[in-house]
């Protein structure tokens, strides 16, 4: 390879490009990461177009309860089943199809499913994205100035990680109430500090770095560096740490939601679902009241931790597994 | 080693002001946002107004709020956790034997998921990428991958309920039989084989997701380690695999084990939650989960007040140990 001068002192957004187009190539080869990403594609698409379809077609809405879908004991409908005629024993052929089957209440577990991916993934990314937006404040301004705000940063990041999280954060969630947008909150305040210790680490990496001094030396502000000429090299380790994030705070919000303090009732969500099913000893008579949700929150976070290491090995070949 | 114990100690007991207070506030929000006036609470419905003053001026919830915090504290130095609304006696009468149940529980699984741990972690890192270690690392995958409110009634299920009705795994079995309890707590002291009978499910429920995780990083902790020039030295030297593990590597990824550890405890006392609550056994996360449906809050902030503390000192005695057992800790200056 002949190096001229202009290649020499080519800019560093031509580096970037090509490290960018290694990373799709060896992204492309990783099937695992691949399929991963399709099925949380898949997801997205499901819970967005997917659940008022299935409401639609089903004709079941997600909160009504069918008391069609009970038995004469009360109990619900298995999968693929139809609903109870009026003698309430037979499966009435021209009743309406329940591919999962019902809860307790008599509601469509398919659409209660689908609507609460909604939820779900709400919560995850939202709650994902407040984290990291408060933890980049704090990790580059700890990183980046160093000194005084650095160890009073750093003291803070260190005290809020010794906080026993779900304790407390169910505690606050009792306080300020259940709720979609208080959950996505209680969530972002028990986690924000795994991105800032992250980016406090490598934002003092890359105050050290020449082209940050470049920029110094040329009169580039403080904020001019932090946005142009740091905060793009962050980019990369906060999207692997982030897919890791949102697995962590999608557990975190059916945790919430299992203990009764996540988003409230009626609302579906997986974890009220699955605490629906299993608090109330039903499941032991339909396992698929706990298998249905619990299968679609193990599947979910499989395919976070799969797309998690991909993007991983992808970013940075030497740490490959 | 003297001063970093200080400096340590001393970041421990702020760590434990910064949560007395946030518990406190949080008790003190709930009474201020829902208007639910403990001295209303106390003194119950029927109570006249004066009644409800004298009540107020007993709990000092008239007073000003720093004084309020400073007597919330001063008595939490001196053992007293406030008073339950619900059950109508002191909070550490109903915690303390609570926390034994969550020991139990936490302590056991501990040990459970590190025995797991070990053996996964070892075996794929002495052979990493290996049809063994792969194998092993989809296990670790699929670990990860589940949470403990799912795999605890699952457990519960399949182990627990199916066989009283002659079935393993759907399997039939030759007649109904209990292969292990669904529910119910039996004390160490009482009945020491009844006590691990009754806890064996919830500590494998408990253990799997913390398995997964430190096998992961033991792996990795084993694979870096035999990297290193000193295990080359070693083995010049004729010693076996089986010495360097045990002798040269197994001693130098114990402390950063055991630092996880003091860091987990925390995290562990919340899954406490869900696997107490699914095996009914009467621990902090029993107590701490029914008093918040009860709206009994004095016995919510106790319980949430006594599990910080555990956990900052959990934490705080790991760091003491890793600086004991690495000297490097030492230097750095307790980072």
């Amino acid at each position: 390879m002949s190096v001229t001068v202009a290649e020499t002192v080519a800019p560093a957004e031509g580096v970037l490009r090509s490290s960018g187009r290694d990373f799709w190539r060896r992204f492309h080869r990783d099937r695992l990461a691949m399929g991963a990403a399709a099925f949380l594609v898949l997801l997205v698409l499901a819970a967005v177009a997917g659940a008022p379809l299935a409401a639609e077609v089903t004709g079941h809405a997600p909160n009504a309860e069918y008391s069609s879908a009970l038995d004469l004991n009360g109990f619900p409908l298995g999968l693929m089943q139809r609903t109870y005629d009026a003698a309430g024993e037979h499966h009435d052929p021209r009743g309406q199809l329940f591919v999962l089957g019902a809860d307790r209440l008599g509601r469509d577990q398919l659409v209660r499913l689908l609507y609460g991916a909604r939820v779900s993934l709400m919560v995850a990314f939202g709650a994902t994205s407040l984290a990291i937006l408060i933890g980049v404040l704090v990790g580059i301004a700890a990183g980046y100035y160093g000194g005084k705000v650095d160890a009073v940063a750093s003291r803070f990041i260190e005290s809020a990680m010794a906080f026993p999280a779900l304790l407390l954060a169910v505690g606050l969630a009792v306080v300020i109430g259940a709720g979609l947008v208080n959950a996505l909150v209680v969530i972002a305040v028990f986690t924000w500090y795994y991105p800032a210790r992250l980016v406090r680490t490598q934002t003092i990496s890359l105050r050290r770095t020449q082209f940050v001094e470049a920029a110094r030396s040329i009169g580039g502000s403080d904020v001019h560096i932090l946005f142009r000429h740091v905060l793009p090299h962050l980019a990369a380790p906060l999207l692997v740490y982030g897919t890791s994030i949102v697995a962590t705070n999608i557990l975190f919000e059916a945790g919430l939601s299992y203990l009764g303090v996540g988003v409230p009732l009626p609302t579906a969500s997986w974890g009220s679902m699955l605490s629906d099913g299993v608090t109330s000893g039903y499941y032991r008579f339909d396992p698929a009241l706990a298998l249905v949700p619990g299968a679609a929150l193990v599947l979910t976070m499989l395919a976070l931790n799969l797309l998690g290491d991909g993007l991983r090995d992808a970013f940075d070949p030497r740490t490959s597994r | 080693m003297m001063s970093f114990a200080f400096r340590r100690l001393g970041a421990g007991f702020v760590q434990l002001l910064a949560i007395t207070f946030l518990a406190w506030a949080l008790f003190y929000l709930v009474a201020d946002v829902t208007g639910a006036n403990p001295a209303q609470r106390v003194a119950g419905k029927a109570a006249s107004k004066a009644e409800i003053r004298r009540v107020a001026h007993e709990l000092g919830t008239d007073r000003p709020l720093w004084q309020q915090y400073g007597r919330f504290v001063w008595k939490l130095a001196h053992g007293d956790f406030g008073y339950s609304y619900q059950q109508r006696r002191p909070v550490a009468e109903i915690i303390y034997p609570a926390a034994k149940t969550t020991a139990s529980l936490v302590i056991g699984a501990a040990f459970v998921w590190l025995v797991l741990a070990t053996i996964v972690g070892v075996a794929g890192g002495l052979r990493p990428r290996s049809v063994l270690d792969r194998g092993l690392m989809v296990l670790v995958l699929l670990g990860l991958s589940t949470p403990v409110f799912w795999v605890a009634p699952m457990l519960s299920y399949f182990l627990g309920y199916q066989p009283t009705q002659g079935q393993v795994f759907s399997i039939p079995l030759p007649h109904p039989m209990t292969l292990f309890p669904i529910d119910g707590y039996v004390n160490l002291v009482d009945d020491p084989v009844g006590w691990a009978y009754h806890l064996a499910l919830p500590w494998l429920a408990f253990a799997l997701g913390f398995a997964a995780v430190y096998a992961r990083m033991i792996r990795a902790l084993v694979i870096e380690q035999l990297g290193e020039d000193y295990v080359r030295t070693a083995r010049a030297k004729g010693a076996t695999m089986r010495r360097v593990i045990a002798r040269h590597v197994g001693p130098n990824v114990a402390p950063m084990v055991a630092t996880m550890i003091g860091l987990d405890v925390g995290v562990a006392l919340g899954g406490a939650f869900f696997v107490e609550t699914v095996f009914g056994l009467p621990g902090l996360g029993y107590v701490g989960l029914s008093s918040i449906q009860n709206l009994d809050y004095p016995l919510t902030v106790g319980t949430i007040t006594l599990a910080a503390i555990a956990a900052v000192a959990a934490n705080t005695a790991a760091d003491l140990a890793h600086g004991a057992l690495d000297p490097r800790i030492r230097e750095k200056g307790g980072g």
